[in-house]
């Protein structure tokens, strides 16, 4: 770790102003100066003036993607994103995911499982993994001054992990845990049905190790998985708060592993069909969907402005979104409570496109109904141009919104970093937005109502419709 | 009374084993006839014992065997009740059933060194 030594010093240089100002308080406090006056006699240096930045991205000559925003914020945080998703299962490691998101703490060739946790506990930092059907997300937080101590630890997890065949068999009861927590949600439950009812691969596998892998993935199959994934061409390193050439020297240094495209996942094939998981609540959630756009085309966003013109939750905390088109017309059809939002999720080769229903076991086939008669009404052209302003100008804040976090921020550079090598500026993300038509939000409501649909529901479902019902 | 018949190989034991492979030691000869007087003198070979197979279990010894790959704690285990067997008996093998200092494998010693080198780290970390 020579390399990220060197770089410490330079991120170091930064507080170098904060220290004087440091020393002037101790002075202050040593002399009885009371300290919520300004300093006599303190004169303040005027500094380096941080000048705003911009994203970088720049791609290495093996394929790794550098993509750095410097905050000048005094915590950083740093991800690797590499296109490991569940959808690269196949039916022989199915689950290796799940583990793989567990066994982020367990030992590596240059640190053990104690030092990872004691040393990034030391310096108050944290290491998270989280997963999505696509990429693989490792992230460190952590106080600018300490990036080379967690970024030793993150490079070790991602480039050097052992598996130890004890310490993958002791994480069973985790999965199991994991399990059992994701049994509870039945928002969970109906997301990952529809997407095992409606691809015949790829994209059916869940985030959660299915029920006959729980304690027969290996450690070979970790190793298979990521000999197999985690090469340089499928990897992104990205930094908040870092300085790009800093993040550059450590990808170019310690993240070469493996060069090569690794395997090839297959392409998602829309198949289209049922679920049905029968529990005892009494509340039914319902996901109706067909396939939409793939992720990156003007198609899909055209669906993403669709969604939020036929509601995609509430605006005002517990309000009643009235000017959500399924609510209005879901209201019309039951007295009794309900939810109803669009639901619209995009992958990188496909996506879908549908209506999420919460209701009581009673009201559900009516409740889904409705909703699906809004759709239809918006197919046939109902929408006003004030209407479509009003979803475009929801669509633009809640993506605006939703990079206000470090996590956010983080997640949106690193996929699009990850899918297209390069980072869409905000100007750009907003003229795309309202360059969607009337026509284009009809035709995508048109291509959902023509689509053949997928239909996964859970709950009482004694009169909830089947699929060929609706 | 005619002695048990037991029929464990130690060569099976010797080829899947291969990690725990004895390294290269720099002895003359003098000092590896010394080191297999002792072994036989030990005596715990004649019972069909391992040299790993008499560590006392404290807790490293424990959490080593809990590493161990399948087959090999399933040999150890059928070492052991097999000496145990014998001394309830007061009998020993018959002689060519006897482990020779050659075929004796340290099956366990690497996961032991592992485990003890945790231990070090965990203290190490403890003192600062």
């Amino acid at each position: 770790m020579k390399g990220i030594r060197g770089i410490s010093q330079l991120s170091k240089r930064l507080f170098a102003a904060q220290a004087a100002h440091k020393r002037q308080f101790h002075a202050a406090a040593r002399k009885g100066q009371s300290l919520v006056q300004p300093l006599a006699g303190l004169k303040l240096s005027p500094g380096v003036a941080h000048s705003y930045q911009d994203v970088h991205v720049s791609r290495l000559p093996s394929g790794l993607v550098i993509a750095s925003l410097e905050n000048y914020s005094p915590a950083s945080k740093i991800g690797v994103f590499v296109k490991a998703g569940c959808r690269y299962e196949t039916p022989d490691n199915q689950g290796v995911t799940h583990l793989l998101r567990l066994a982020s703490s367990l030992t590596t060739k240059g640190a053990s499982a104690f030092k990872i946790c004691r040393g990034i506990e030391a310096v108050g930092g944290s290491l998270s993994v989280t997963s999505t059907r696509e990429n693989m997300m490792y992230t460190v937080d952590c106080l600018r001054d300490d990036i080379d101590t967690v970024m030793e630890f993150l490079i070790n997890v991602t480039t050097a992990p052992e598996f130890r065949p004890w310490e993958v068999s002791d994480l069973t009861p985790r999965v199991k845990l994991d399990k059992a927590q994701a049994a509870q949600s039945s928002q969970i439950a109906v997301v990952e049905g529809v997407h095992e009812a409606a691809y015949k691969n790829a994209l059916c596998n869940s985030l959660y190790c299915p029920d006959h892998m729980v304690g027969n993935i290996q450690s070979e199959h970790l190793h298979q998985f990521v000999q197999n994934n985690f090469t340089s061409a499928r990897m992104a390193l990205v930094g908040l708060g870092v300085d790009h050439t800093v993040l550059k020297q450590v990808g170019e240094q310690f993240l070469n592993i493996r060069s090569g495209a690794g395997t090839t996942g297959a392409k998602a094939q829309y198949r289209g069909g049922e679920i049905r998981i029968p529990s005892t609540s009494s509340l039914v959630h319902s996901a109706v969907v067909s396939q939409s756009a793939a992720a990156s085309t003007g198609e899909a966003l055209a669906f993403s402005v669709l969604q939020h013109l036929l509601g995609a939750g509430p605006r005002v905390k517990r309000g009643s979104c009235v000017s959500s088109k399924l609510v209005q017309g879901v209201a019309k059809a039951t007295a009794e409570p309900f939810d109803v939002s669009a639901f619209n999720s995009s992958y990188s080769d496909s996506g879908l496109f549908g209506v999420y229903t919460i209701s009581q076991a009673a009201a559900a086939g009516d409740v889904i109904k409705a909703a699906l008669a809004q759709v239809k009404a918006v197919a046939d052209g109902g929408v006003t141009a004030a209407d479509l302003t009003q979803a475009k100008t929801q669509l633009k804040s809640h993506y605006l919104m939703s990079l206000e976090t470090s996590e956010g921020l983080l997640e949106a550079i690193g996929s699009q970093a990850l899918a297209e090598g390069s980072f869409l500026s905000n100007d750009e993300i907003s003229k795309n937005i309202d360059n969607v038509s009337l026509t284009d939000v009809a035709n995508a409501a048109k291509k959902f109502v023509s689509g053949k649909k997928t239909m996964a529901s859970t709950g009482n479902l004694v009169k909830t419709p089947f699929v060929d019902e609706i | 009374m005619t002695p048990i018949l037991i029929t464990h190989n130690p060569l099976r034991s010797l080829s899947v084993i291969n990690m725990a492979s004895r390294a290269p030691v720099a002895t003359g000869r003098l000092l590896l006839g010394f080191r297999k007087w002792y072994y036989n003198l030990c005596g715990f070979n004649k019972l069909g014992l391992m040299r790993d197979d008499t560590l006392y279990e404290d807790q490293d010894v424990k959490e080593a065997l809990r590493r161990l790959p399948e087959h090999a704690y399933n040999d150890r285990m059928f070492r052991i009740k097999r000496a145990l067997d014998l001394s309830m008996k007061q009998q020993i093998l018959p002689k060519d059933q006897w482990t020779k200092y050659d075929e004796d494998v340290q099956y366990l010693t690497p996961y032991l060194d592992e485990v003890v080198r945790e231990r070090k780290e965990r203290e190490e970390w403890m003192k600062k």
